[in-house]
C-alpha cells in the first residue's frame, strides 16, 4: 500500500534556492508596481512643479536673495537655502533636501510588512508553507523594496528633466540623476530598520513606528545641529548629515556607500535574528 | 514500512500563559491517512507548526521523511503541501495568480493538475482574494496545498467553510491521493470525514497526545450502545451491578444501557432469562471522541 519516495520523487521535491529567491524578488517586485507608480507620480509631480515654480520666481531671485538675508544666518543654513537665483540649489531646499522624510515611508511601510505585517494578515504561513529559507524571506523583500525604491526614484528624476526642459529651467541630466540617485541609500537605510524591526518583533506598528520616529529625530537633530555650534556636535550621528545636496554637489560615493552598508547590516541583522524566532499567526 | 512523520518526546511550550504540545510521540507511516483530532487550544495546530518549522521545539525530536525539522525545513516543506488553518492570503492576488507563485518556488511547470483541482473543487481562481468567500478561499487553499503533488499533506482543518458537495469531493481526492501511496496528515473537528477516510486516528487534549488507534480499533475499543430485549419483563437492578454501565434504562421486557467494559460478564447476566433480540450499536468517532474530553473534564467515567 505505502510506498517510499523513489529518487525522481525525490529530486522534484527538492528545495532550489536560487529559482526561490529569484521567484520571490520578481514576485514581490511586481505586486509594489502600482505603489511604485503612486509614489513616484506624487513625489514627482510635485517636483515637478517646483521645477515649473522656478520660472516664476527666476526674475526675481535678486530681491529674493535680499530678502533672505533678513532671515537668521543659521535658519538658511538648516534649510539649505544659499541662492535661490540656482535652480539646484532652489530645488534642494524646496525637494530634495525634505523628499527622504516622505520617500523613506515607502520602504518602511512595505518592509515592516514584509514579515510582522505578513504575520498580522496571517499570510506567512501560506507562503513559508513552500520551500522558501527564511533569510531569502528577508533578502527577498530588501531587494524588491530596493529595486521598487531606485524605480520611484527614476520616474521622480524623469519628471523633474522633462518638466525643466519644457520650462526650459537650466538643469542637467547628470544634476537630476545626482538628486534622485541619492535618495535611494537614505530611504533604504530607514527601510532596512523597519525589516530589521519587523524581524524582531511581531508587530507592524512598532517596525513602523521605530523607523520614522529615528527618521524625524535625525532630520531635526542635522537641521538643528546646522543651525546651531552648539548642537554641531550631535550631527554625526544624523543619517542626514552624510546626505548632503547631491544635485549642487554631485553624489559623495563614500557616504552613499556606508548608508548603503548600514543598510546592509541590518538585512543581515533582520535575517539572523528572523531565522531563531518563532513565527505567530 | 518508512515513516513520513516521527517525533519523540517534541514539545512546544509557549511560557506560562499559553499551552503548547508535551512529549509528543507520533509515528505516521507513509502511505496512511492520519486523522489529527482535538478541539480549539488542543495543540494540534502548534503540532504541525512545529513539524514545518514555523515554531522552534522546546524539546525533543522531530523528523519528517528522515529529515530533522529543526535543521532541514526547508527540504521539509519542499515535500509538503501545508494548508494553514487560518488560510489568508494577499487581499489583491488572485488565485491563478498565487499558483503561478507557487509554481515558480517550487519548480513546478505544469499548472494542469492544479486546473483539474480548481475545477472538481469549483475554485474562482480569477477573482481577488478580497472579493471570495470563506469556502472559496478554502477552495484556493486546498489546490495551493495539493497542486505540486507534495508526498504528504498537511491538512488543518480542510473542510472548513465548504458545502457539503464540495467536502464530498475532496473527500474523494483524498482517497485518490492515498491510492497514489501518498501521506495526507489532517487535523479536523468533522468526525465523520476522519473516520470516513483516516486509517488512524491520533488524539491531542491538553497539548498530550491521548491515544493513537487505527479508526476502528479507537471506536472497536471503546464502549457499545446495548438494547436487550426478553421474552418477559426482566429486573434492571442486576445489570446496574455490571463494572463500567452507564445510562442504563429499562421498562418491561426491553432494557439499554452503555457498556465500556468486557461484553462477557453482560452476556452471562442476560443468559439468565429468555433473550429475544441484542442489539449492539457502535458509536460514532465523535462519541468516542467526547468520552476522551469527558474523563479529562473529570464527569466521565
Amino acid at each position: 500500500m505505502s510506498m517510499s519516495l523513489n529518487r525522481g520523487e525525490k529530486e522534484r521535491h527538492t528545495a532550489r534556492p536560487v529559482g526561490t529567491l529569484l521567484a520571490l524578488v520578481s514576485h514581490t517586485a511586481r505586486m509594489q508596481f502600482r505603489s511604485v507608480i503612486i509614489w513616484g507620480a506624487a513625489l514627482g509631480l510635485y517636483s515637478a512643479a517646483m521645477v515649473a515654480s522656478f520660472t516664476a520666481i527666476e526674475g526675481s531671485a535678486a530681491q529674493l536673495n535680499q530678502l533672505m538675508e533678513a532671515y537668521p544666518k543659521g535658519m538658511l543654513e538648516a534649510f539649505g537655502v544659499t541662492d535661490l537665483g540656482d535652480p539646484a540649489n532652489y530645488l534642494h531646499s524646496q525637494v530634495f533636501g525634505l523628499a527622504p522624510l516622505a520617500l523613506s515611508f515607502f520602504p518602511i511601510l512595505a518592509l515592516a510588512g514584509a514579515i510582522a505585517g505578513a504575520e498580522e494578515r496571517g499570510t506567512i504561513d501560506v507562503l513559508l508553507g513552500n520551500p522558501l529559507p527564511r533569510w531569502q524571506l528577508v533578502a527577498g523583500n530588501f531587494v524588491a523594496v530596493a529595486i521598487s525604491l531606485l524605480e520611484i526614484c527614476a520616474v521622480v528624476g524623469l519628471l523633474t528633466w522633462g518638466t525643466a526642459v519644457l520650462m526650459d529651467v537650466e538643469l542637467s541630466v547628470r544634476e537630476v540623476a545626482d538628486a534622485v540617485l541619492n535618495l535611494w541609500p537614505i530611504c533604504i537605510v530607514f527601510g532596512a530598520l523597519a525589516l530589521f524591526c519587523s524581524a524582531l518583533f511581531h508587530r507592524r506598528s512598532l517596525a513602523i513606528a521605530i523607523p520614522a520616529f529615528l527618521l524625524f529625530g535625525m532630520y531635526l537633530m542635522d537641521t538643528i545641529g546646522r543651525a546651531s555650534e552648539d548642537l554641531e556636535d550631535w550631527r554625526p550621528y544624523s543619517v542626514f548629515k552624510y546626505y548632503g545636496s547631491a544635485i549642487e554637489n554631485g553624489i559623495d560615493w563614500t557616504h552613499f556607500g556606508s548608508i548603503t552598508l548600514a543598510a546592509l547590516v541590518l538585512t543581515l541583522l533582520a535575517a539572523l535574528v528572523f531565522r531563531r524566532r518563532d513565527i505567530y499567526t | 514500512m518508512s515513516l513520513a512523520i516521527e517525533t519523540e518526546k517534541l514539545t512546544k511550550a509557549y511560557g506560562r500563559k499559553a499551552r503548547g504540545i508535551e512529549d509528543v510521540d507520533l509515528a505516521v507511516e507513509e502511505g496512511e491517512v492520519f486523522g489529527f483530532l482535538g478541539p480549539n487550544g488542543a495543540g494540534k495546530t502548534t503540532t504541525v507548526r512545529t513539524l514545518l518549522g514555523f515554531l522552534r521545539p522546546t524539546g525533543g525530536r522531530g523528523e519528517v521523511f528522515g529529515l530533522d525539522i529543526r535543521r532541514e525545513s526547508v527540504e521539509i516543506r519542499a515535500r509538503v503541501g501545508n494548508l494553514p488553518g487560518e488560510f489568508a492570503l494577499e487581499d489583491k492576488m488572485t488565485g491563478e495568480g498565487l499558483l503561478k507563485y507557487f509554481a515558480r518556488l517550487r519548480g513546478v511547470r505544469d499548472l494542469g493538475y492544479a486546473h483539474e483541482l480548481s475545477e472538481r473543487l469549483g475554485a474562482e481562481l480569477h477573482r481577488p482574494m478580497r472579493r471570495l468567500s470563506r469556502g472559496n478561499k478554502q477552495k484556493v487553499g486546498l489546490v495551493q496545498a495539493m497542486f505540486h503533488r507534495p508526498p504528504l499533506l498537511m491538512l488543518d482543518e480542510p473542510t472548513g467553510g465548504l458545502d457539503p458537495l464540495v467536502q464530498e469531493e475532496f473527500l474523494d481526492i483524498i482517497e485518490e491521493v492515498k491510492a497514489e501511496g501518498r501521506t495526507v496528515f489532517f487535523s479536523s473537528h468533522n468526525l465523520a470525514e476522519v473516520e470516513r477516510v483516516c486509517d488512524r486516528v491520533g488524539i491531542i487534549r491538553g497539548g498530550r497526545l491521548a491515544a493513537v488507534e487505527t479508526t476502528e480499533t479507537l471506536v472497536d475499543k471503546s464502549f457499545r450502545h446495548v438494547v436487550l430485549t426478553f421474552a418477559e419483563d426482566v429486573d434492571k437492578e442486576p445489570f446496574e451491578a455490571l463494572s463500567g454501565l452507564r445510562d442504563l434504562r429499562g421498562e418491561g421486557k426491553r432494557i439499554s444501557f452503555t457498556l465500556y467494559d468486557d461484553l462477557d460478564e453482560m452476556v452471562k447476566l442476560a443468559a439468565g432469562h429468555t433473550l429475544v433480540n441484542m442489539e449492539f450499536e457502535r458509536p460514532s468517532l465523535e462519541e468516542v471522541f467526547l468520552t476522551y474530553y469527558e474523563r479529562e473534564n473529570g464527569d466521565g467515567r
